[in-house]
């Protein structure tokens, strides 16, 4: 077998939502071996939709099955003494444990950095918080709009005269998922020459600042101040013209086309010549460029790109090296002939979903590449292999625990 | 024992440029790495060293090399030689045929890790395609689902995706340094920006294998809870983000506001019946907030446990007391020669308790580290340098001495103050005048 980029590596993983259980399937995809330790009652997000068929049932979660996918399942309580003995015993062996529990929640079991770095030093401990373990917001709570909103995104996304605007899906925890997986994975390369592991305190507010640093850095270098742009957008009639994303035959697709640097005349100016010949209409171009004004070339282009397919523009801009985009559906995604080559998608078998379609790679390692050996636990799949197998609990032990509600 | 940072002792190529790569670089730097940025002097770009060109840059070390030159890509293979890490993002095959390609370079060091980064990824039939994180927003369909509900797809990132890519690249090659610490084995890392972004839509792929669905515009809306979304407060662009995401809360926001009779509505009163009237509950809402200091309301929300946060612009979270007791901003030092002064840049998001990261030099000027690099880590003699520099190999660029900058905002900063087409939404609001001391950083 090809060993993973984290073969030899063990993580403890109590997140649950989306940024841990994202940064801990980075782990687990390229080899760790991630056992999700889940309250009895189960990992909150098995209740999150959408669903398997729409069928509202603790294994169909999609959001669970995406983001748990080549980790094991235990069922744990932490809230007795029972339980928190038992993950001392998973620590002791581990490199990595992530939560993201509210700060101090932790240490109040008995369970901080502090008292578990004295089972084991080389313990490397991930906490992902809304705003961190210090300052004065430290308990205030969030989600993913809270992140984008205190992060300073949306103050500039959106329409300049209407509410700010987030993102449609969850990019924030995403965001915050990949800084956890590298933070954790510095840490744990750091251990060789540091000789022990050490705490990570994230703040997922603070992933939305970090990402969109430029207004910030803009208004430390100049006092200047940025807000939503009064550029307007599809279905807007006030001008477009190289910037928004405006109506395709099919679909839509982003106008802007910045040409490829070797056209890019010195004095600016956008060569509308070459433009109007990739459209296939050459007989535009002296039109567009003897018209400085956005809403009239609008006139002139949005009609004529309504009437390309997206791809077929998206293609013929891109195949000439200019910069294009397509706003692609989740269906154009799935039948991508790129992602395809690339042997994006593949296929697992779930005990209860039975087989789907599972997007994969994310980056290729040729020496140590990503793999999909396990779908998503069922709540509690692991407990005898690893209670009794690995933590050596007896069968009695284990029906005993059981009835206790330790597991 | 102790090391001064999580990267120490680890020497990184940087033969990057734009805005991904180049953020993943300075994370390394922080992190202790040695990370040399090579620059094409020759190149038009290597003189444009504005504002965000500082803060993209720092922590490197500075060298030159013309590859078109003689002697150039010896050179490039030299120090490839004596690295741990190379990263490049130029477009794909162009560092094979400079005959500098992951095959050529193990041949002079054998554990080499090489991290390509593109739009498409090495192979695949876009992989020639130009990748830029703000079209890549569309591409990988996150705009999609992004946009009001009465328009359609929006694009709302700066520099959407070239962040992802950029955490993406500090992840992969941390893996690929435990990796070859374990087995002692390098490898060529093909990391396509589009494939990244893609990756984020996990759940809606697989609800759109599942059932069918092809994504929707969701303005700030909660699949399942409401209310969510932003309400305006007392003053101009002043906004409250409220999430709501269980009965509790609800029941805590209903206390806030004095139970109010519309509020006890049985159309409010489950999670569903919530989220499908949330346009009536969204106006009864607005109608409360606007009476509300935005900041006043996130505290008395957020003491009864409900999510809330203000809505700043650059100027407020840079002055926010959590921020600033977290110690997100941090201070950079440049040259005198650089005329930049004392500027607070933004930290990261993590805070490590045995290794701290933190900025460790600013921006280095075109060639500035060409003597420490070439001289004293290659061995290159005092004329070997000579001759290279008479070949226009390697050039040293030093700033000419200029009047202080960014004092004020006034025009005739452009080059400055121009944070660049791509990298960022928005448009000028006002100009603070006295933002220097407000951030602590006064002449």
């Amino acid at each position: 077998m090809i060993p993973g980029l984290f073969s030899n590596i063990r993580v403890i993983d109590l997140t649950t939502d989306v940024a841990g259980p994202f940064a801990t399937k980075l782990f687990a995809d390229y080899g760790a071996d991630v056992i999700k330790v889940e309250p009895i009652s189960g990992d909150i997000s098995r209740q999150m939709g959408p669903f398997h068929q729409d069928d509202p049932h603790p294994e169909k979660s999609l959001s669970f099955l995406f983001l748990n996918c080549n980790k094991r399942g235990v069922t744990l309580n932490l809230e007795t003494n029972l339980g928190q003995k038992i993950l001392r015993e998973l620590i002791k062996d581990a490199d990595l444990l992530i939560e993201n529990n509210p700060p101090g929640y932790m240490e109040k079991l008995g369970l901080g950095y502090s008292d578990l770095e004295k089972i084991n030093s080389n313990l490397v401990m991930t906490s992902i918080t809304p705003f961190g373990q210090t300052g004065p917001y430290k308990d205030f709570s969030g989600n993913d709009l809270i992140y984008y909103a205190f992060g300073g995104q949306m103050y500039i996304s959106g329409a300049y005269d209407r509410e700010p605007l987030k993102h449609g899906t969850p990019q924030s925890l995403y965001l915050g998922g990949m800084v956890a997986a590298y933070s954790t994975a510095g840490a744990l390369f750091a251990r060789r020459a540091l000789g022990s592991g050490q705490y990570i305190d994230l703040s997922l507010s603070e992933v939305m600042a970090a990402d969109q640093f430029q207004t910030i850095v803009r208004y430390g270098f100049s006092g200047e101040v940025t807000r939503r742009s009064p550029k307007s957008d599809a279905g807007d009639p006030k001008g477009t013209t190289f910037n928004g994303i405006v109506p395709a035959k099919d679909g839509y697709i982003r106008l802007s086309a910045s040409p490829p640097n070797r056209l890019y005349p010195r004095s600016g100016g956008t060569p509308w010549k070459e433009y109007a010949d990739i459209l296939g209409k050459p007989e535009l171009g002296e039109q567009l460029e003897n018209n400085n004004n956005t809403a009239d070339r609008d006139k002139i282009l949005l009609p004529v790109i309504s009437d390309i397919p997206k791809f077929e523009y998206f293609h013929n801009l891109m195949t000439k090296d200019w910069n294009a985009a397509v706003v692609q559906t989740p269906e154009d995604l799935s039948t991508c002939p790129h992602l395809e080559e690339r042997n994006y998608f593949t296929e697992i078998e779930h005990p209860v979903v039975g087989k789907i379609r599972f997007p994969g790679e994310i980056i290729k390692f040729p020496e140590s590449p990503w793999d999909l050996r396990l779908p998503a636990p069922l709540l509690g799949q692991h407990n005898s292999v690893v209670y009794g197998e690995e933590l050596g609990y007896s069968e009695k032990d284990i029906v005993q625990l059981k009835q206790m509600g330790s597991i | 024992m102790q090391i001064d940072g999580m990267l120490s002792g680890v020497r990184v190529l940087d033969s990057t440029t734009n805005v991904a790569m180049p953020t993943a670089m300075h994370i390394l730097a922080d992190m202790g790495a040695e990370v040399i940025k090579i620059e094409g002097h020759t190149r038009e770009e290597s003189s444009n060293r504005d504002g965000p060109f500082q803060f993209l840059q720092h922590g490197k070390l500075g060298v030159t090399i013309n590859l078109r030159g003689d002697g150039g890509l010896d050179l490039f293979k030299d120090l490839a030689k004596v690295s741990d890490v190379l990263v490049e993002n130029n477009r794909a095959g162009t560092f094979q045929r400079l005959g500098l390609g992951y095959e050529e370079l193990i041949k002079v060091n054998p554990t080499l890790i090489m991290l390509s980064n593109t739009g498409f990824g090495q192979t695949g039939p876009w992989k020639r395609y130009t990748g830029i994180g703000s079209f890549l927003e569309l591409t990988t369909g996150v705009s999609n689902q992004t946009g009001y509900m009465d328009q359609g797809p929006r694009q709302v990132g700066g520099a959407w995706i070239d962040i992802h890519a950029a955490w993406m690249t500090v992840f992969s090659i941390l893996a690929a340094l435990n990796f070859r610490a374990e087995t002692g084995k390098g490898q060529h890392i093909d990391l396509g920006m589009y494939q990244v972004g893609v990756t984020t839509l996990g759940v809606e792929l697989l609800d759109f294998f599942s059932n069918g669905r092809n994504g929707t515009r969701m303005a700030n809306r909660h699949p399942y809870h409401a209310p969510h979304g932003v309400y305006p407060c007392i003053g101009d662009d002043k906004w409250i983000a409220i999430a709501v995401e269980s009965s509790e809360q609800w029941d805590s926001l209903k206390g806030i506001m004095g139970d109010p009779e519309w509020a006890n509505n049985s159309e409010f009163s489950s999670r569903s019946g919530r989220h499908q009237n949330q346009d009536k509950l969204d106006g009864n809402l607005k109608a409360w907030t606007i009476n509300y200091d935005a900041y006043e309301l996130m505290h008395l929300l957020q003491n009864s446990g409900i999510p809330a946060s203000i809505v700043p612009n650059s100027a407020e979270i840079m002055v926010d007391p959590h921020m600033k007791a977290r110690g997100f901003y941090e201070k950079m030092e440049h040259s005198p020669e650089s005329g930049f002064g004392a500027r607070m840049f933004v930290g990261r998001p993590w805070k490590a308790s045995k290794t701290p990261s933190y900025f460790r030099r600013p921006t280095p000027y075109l060639g500035e580290h060409n003597d420490a690099i070439f001289g004293e880590l290659l061995g290159l003699s005092k004329k070997e340098l000579g001759d290279l520099e008479s070949a226009n190999v390697i050039a040293e660029v030093p700033p000419k001495p200029k009047e202080k900058k960014g004092k004020t905002a006034a025009g005739g900063l452009q080059n400055l103050n121009n944070p660049g087409p791509s990298l960022e939404n928005g448009t000028l609001a006002y100009i603070d005048a006295d933002y220097q001391k407000r951030l602590g950083v006064e002449e």
